[in-house]
């Protein structure tokens, strides 16, 4: 047991924190937010330079063999500073599906790309009537067909909430290419060309105004090479690493959330009303004292989490549990920020308490919200088993009446003397 | 970082709760109130003195003093385990309070006075601090040890003082000076707790009365009783409180509790099905198991933080205190929510569900009092650990100023 982060990790979470607070503030996160790309193709470059996108990926492919855990200390300074760019897209849910599905050719080919920051990828999985049904992110809500033709696939159907699609080389789509009894067989994962025929990408407009995508596949033919992993058994590599997602947006939830803290603390202790600071004031303390409770209580369930998957240990029930709290946790700490920040958390043009809270929802929302991940926290609780019962001699505590249920002590016999009971 | 534990941990946990196993009655109830019931207490007396000789019951203290000398963890694991058997020791404010308080700032001849009973499972002690004017507010002792030789008298009331065992011995603070501010004239005392003068009230309350009043008239204690510095009490007080308020056994229990309720909800039916296929009660059901798991996390981060801490004192950010008193009512709540109009019948009702225990459960988490209240544990929060500001002392001192004169 130890809740230390090691050297390593303070030194990559310093590096970090220092690298994005000089490189992203305010007017950054401002500026890509009104672009169409929606996100900085420079300041990609420079953390492909910093080996970030390179991190999870072993030293052949030009990674650096890093940890999960590692990667869940970047998120969480990512999240810090909403650092807006296609890294979950490219890195996490592509290029880590590509790692544990991919033929050695795909990994020696994409992988290194990818670590360069010359490649990015997108992951096609969400559709129009699972995202409204709220199986978005399982098997069962992938309907999208692909059908065998000669040596290429034919892709026909929609998907929504791509996120980075728009300025992606490639989306890995899942597509159904076999209907059998079980969801999860019949799923098959193709890495689709965005520029090919058929392929149409439209912007969703959202909340934290970043950049989903409904991509349209209109009888787009993708050649056999493309596919990643084995035909009708994509969906084990691709659950997994929607787990290692879900993981990752938590980290960024509990950066954002830590954010928020320190907004609403820094704030509590300057702002003078009734010739006081705000902080005075136990209602306001109450609101602060919140933030800390939902950022600490999601930080350790995220570390858990990402500790577990660093370890290949268990943990379907972990990452569920991780996700379920802190999509819900994110927003209140952020509702609770705005409370003590009052109007200046709230008006639009300057101050990033707005950016903070707006961003949650997508967060929030994306591979699986509170209510999808506590479906699958209760799937696992149902499989714990009763208690062992002791085995000790029996003391028929459940035949003594209530009445007789007090202690030998005088004072207490003397209650019972009076007939008070309670 | 590493949420694990080692082989060597993983066997300690696995004999402790072995132990237990074969040590408890089929029949235990685990929820409390198991020791109301005189065959109850001599039961549980007998165990705790079992547990000494194992080694569990302190496991934490040095071996010179009948202790295992285990580590934090370990500690942890052990306290994890009493707490999932559903056990709370008849001297469980000594071991957990008084003992570390008198390893602290004991004498030597203290230590060997008051360790080896407890070491042994014998000893129960009181932690007698609160009063009627005196709660939240701690400094305000009004109880007064007015030396008088070799002895202090004592006289005063203490209220809420949990307790259902005879005591050997109660762990107090007095008032031994006029000073101001209030809490630099409160000393700390280790009384016996037979000693003339003292008498013992019984106090019922709505969770299954565990609280009494005592009153103290004209109580001679020798000062060989006094712990640590005359008038340093509340300091003393304030540095042990630490060890109160944290620990991995609360969680273990709930752990237990809501796997029995889950056990319940996959037994007993609704319309026909199994209560846990019910969408509504699924969802409450993963809603108490995320909660357990903060909890049982918090617990574990406060244990880590308590072996590497380097002040003593309250922890500014310990937030698994506050697991405890937001977490057993939210729970409650919802155990009782699923139970709907059942969920008021007491145990011993023939149509209580699930023993009544969700009952007694609602019904003592109406309670969180014990060790501080909720409030004042974000108050140290707000105040230690997000360093907001307080209301001046010279503000304080107006204000008490005005009462004074509207009496
Ligand atoms: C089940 C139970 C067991 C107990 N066991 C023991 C025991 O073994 N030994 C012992 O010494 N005591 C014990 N107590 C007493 C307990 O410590 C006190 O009840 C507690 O500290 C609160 O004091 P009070 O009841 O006088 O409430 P008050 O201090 O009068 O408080 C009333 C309300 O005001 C709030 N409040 C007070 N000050 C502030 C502030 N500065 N800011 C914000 N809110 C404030 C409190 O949070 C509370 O909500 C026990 C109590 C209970 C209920």
């Amino acid at each position: 047991m130890d809740y230390l982060l090691s050297e390593e990790q303070e030194k990559l979470k310093e590096t970090a924190c220092q690298f994005l607070e000089k490189e992203c503030p305010e007017t950054v996160i401002r500026e890509t937010r009104e672009e169409d790309q929606g996100y900085s193709p420079q300041l990609w470059s420079k953390i492909a330079d910093l080996k970030w996108l390179g991190l999870v990926f072993p030293e052949k492919y030009e990674g650096t063999d890093r940890s999960l855990l590692d990667l869940a200390v970047l998120y969480e300074e990512m999240g810090r500073v909403i650092f807006p760019s296609p890294h979950l897209s490219t890195v996490v849910l592509c290029g880590l599906t590509i790692l544990s599905a991919g033929s050695e050719e795909q990994k020696a080919e994409l992988l290194p790309r990818i670590a360069k920051g010359d490649l990015i990828l997108a992951l096609a999985l969400a559709e129009p009537e699972s995202s409204w049904d709220g199986n978005a992110w399982d098997a069962q809500g992938i309907t999208v067909q692909a059908a065998a033709d000669g040596d290429h696939y034919v892709i026909n159907g929609t998907k929504l909430f791509v996120h980075d699609a728009h300025v992606a080389d490639y989306v890995l789509c899942a597509a159904r290419t076999k209907d059998s009894g079980q969801p999860e067989h019949g799923i098959t994962l193709f890495l689709v060309d965005t520029k090919s025929p058929g392929v149409e990408c439209t912007l969703l407009n959202t909340t934290a105004y970043d950049k989903p995508g409904e991509v349209v596949f209109n009888q787009v033919e993708v050649p056999k090479e493309n596919i990643v992993g084995e035909v009708n058994k994509g969906w084990g590599p691709l659950a997994r690493v929607l787990q290692i997602g879900a993981v990752m947006l938590c980290a960024q939830m509990v950066g954002s959330s830590q954010k928020a803290l320190e907004l609403a603390v820094d704030h509590a202790k300057t702002r003078i009303q009734f010739d006081m600071p705000i902080g005075i004031n136990q209602y306001i303390q109450g609101h602060c004292i919140d933030v800390l409770w939902y950022t600490e209580t999601s930080r350790w369930l995220t570390y858990q989490a990402a500790w577990k998957l660093s370890e290949e240990l268990p943990c379907d029930m972990e990452v569920a549990m991780a996700k379920a709290w802190t999509s819900e946790a994110h927003e209140k700490a952020c509702w609770h920020a705005h409370q003590v920040l009052a109007g200046v958390g709230y008006t639009s043009q300057k101050g990033v308490m707005t950016l903070y809270s707006m961003k949650g929802k997508t967060l929030q929302h994306y591979l699986g919200d509170t209510s999808f991940h506590l479906n699958k926290v209760a799937h696992e609780v149902e499989k714990w088993t009763a208690p062992e019962k002791p085995r000790g001699k029996p003391l028929g505590y459940w035949d003594i009446p209530a009445e007789e249920q007090i202690p030998a002590w005088e004072p207490w016999q003397e209650l019972r003397k009076g007939k008070k009971t309670w | 970082m590493d949420f694990g534990f080692t082989e060597e941990q993983e066997r300690l946990r696995k004999k402790v709760r072995e132990f237990f196993q074969e040590e408890l009655p089929e029949d235990y109830d685990w929820g409390g109130g198991a020791e109301t019931a005189e065959e109850g207490q001599a039961f549980m007396r007998e165990l705790q003195k079992k547990t000494a000789k194992q080694g569990y019951l302190t496991s934490g203290w040095p071996k010179e003093y009948d202790g295992m000398g285990l580590g934090y963890v370990e500690q942890g694991i052990v306290d994890e385990e009493f707490g999932y058997a559903g056990i709370s020791w008849p001297s469980q404010l000594g071991l957990h309070l008084a003992a570390p308080a008198v390893f602290l700032f004991g004498t030597e001849e203290q230590k060997k006075k008051f360790i080896p009973p407890l070491a042994r499972g014998e000893a129960v002690w009181f932690e007698a601090f609160t009063e009627p004017e005196a709660g939240s507010d701690e400094a305000n002792q009004q109880t007064r040890a007015v030396q008088d030789g070799d002895y202090f008298i004592l006289n005063g009331q203490k209220t809420f003082i949990s307790g259902i065992y005879k005591p050997d011995f109660l762990y107090t603070l007095a008032r031994t000076a006029d000073t101001v501010p209030k809490h630099r004239g409160i000393s700390l005392f280790l009384i016996p707790a037979d000693l003339p003068g003292i008498t013992y009230r019984a106090l019922p309350s709505m969770g299954g009365g565990t609280q009494n009043d005592i009153f103290f008239d004209n109580v001679k204690v020798h000062k060989e009783y006094l712990l640590g510095e005359l008038n340093r009490g509340f300091y003393h007080a304030m540095a042990t409180f630490e060890f109160e308020r944290t620990g991995t056994a609360f969680p273990g229990r709930v752990k237990r509790g809501l796997e029995e309720f889950i056990q319940f909800c996959k037994e007993e039916k609704r319309n026909g099905k199994p209560l846990i296929e019910d969408p509504e009660v699924r969802k409450l059901l993963a809603e108490m198991a995320v909660e357990a798991e903060i909890w049982k996390l918090m617990a574990w981060k406060a244990v880590w933080w308590f072996g590497n801490r380097e002040e003593l004192g309250p922890m500014p950010f310990d937030l698994s205190g506050m697991c405890n008193k937001q977490l057993t009512t939210a729970q409650s709540e919802k155990m009782s929510k699923i139970l709907g109009i059942y969920g008021q019948l007491r145990q011993g009702s023939k149509w209580a569900k699930h023993e009544g225990r969700v009952e007694r459960g609602w019904r003592s988490t109406r309670s969180l009092h014990a060790a501080g209240t909720l409030e004042i544990y974000k108050y140290v929060i707000a105040r230690r650990g997000l360093g907001l500001p307080r209301i001046p002392a010279k503000l304080n001192a107006v204000i008490a100023q005005a009462l004074d004169e509207k009496k």
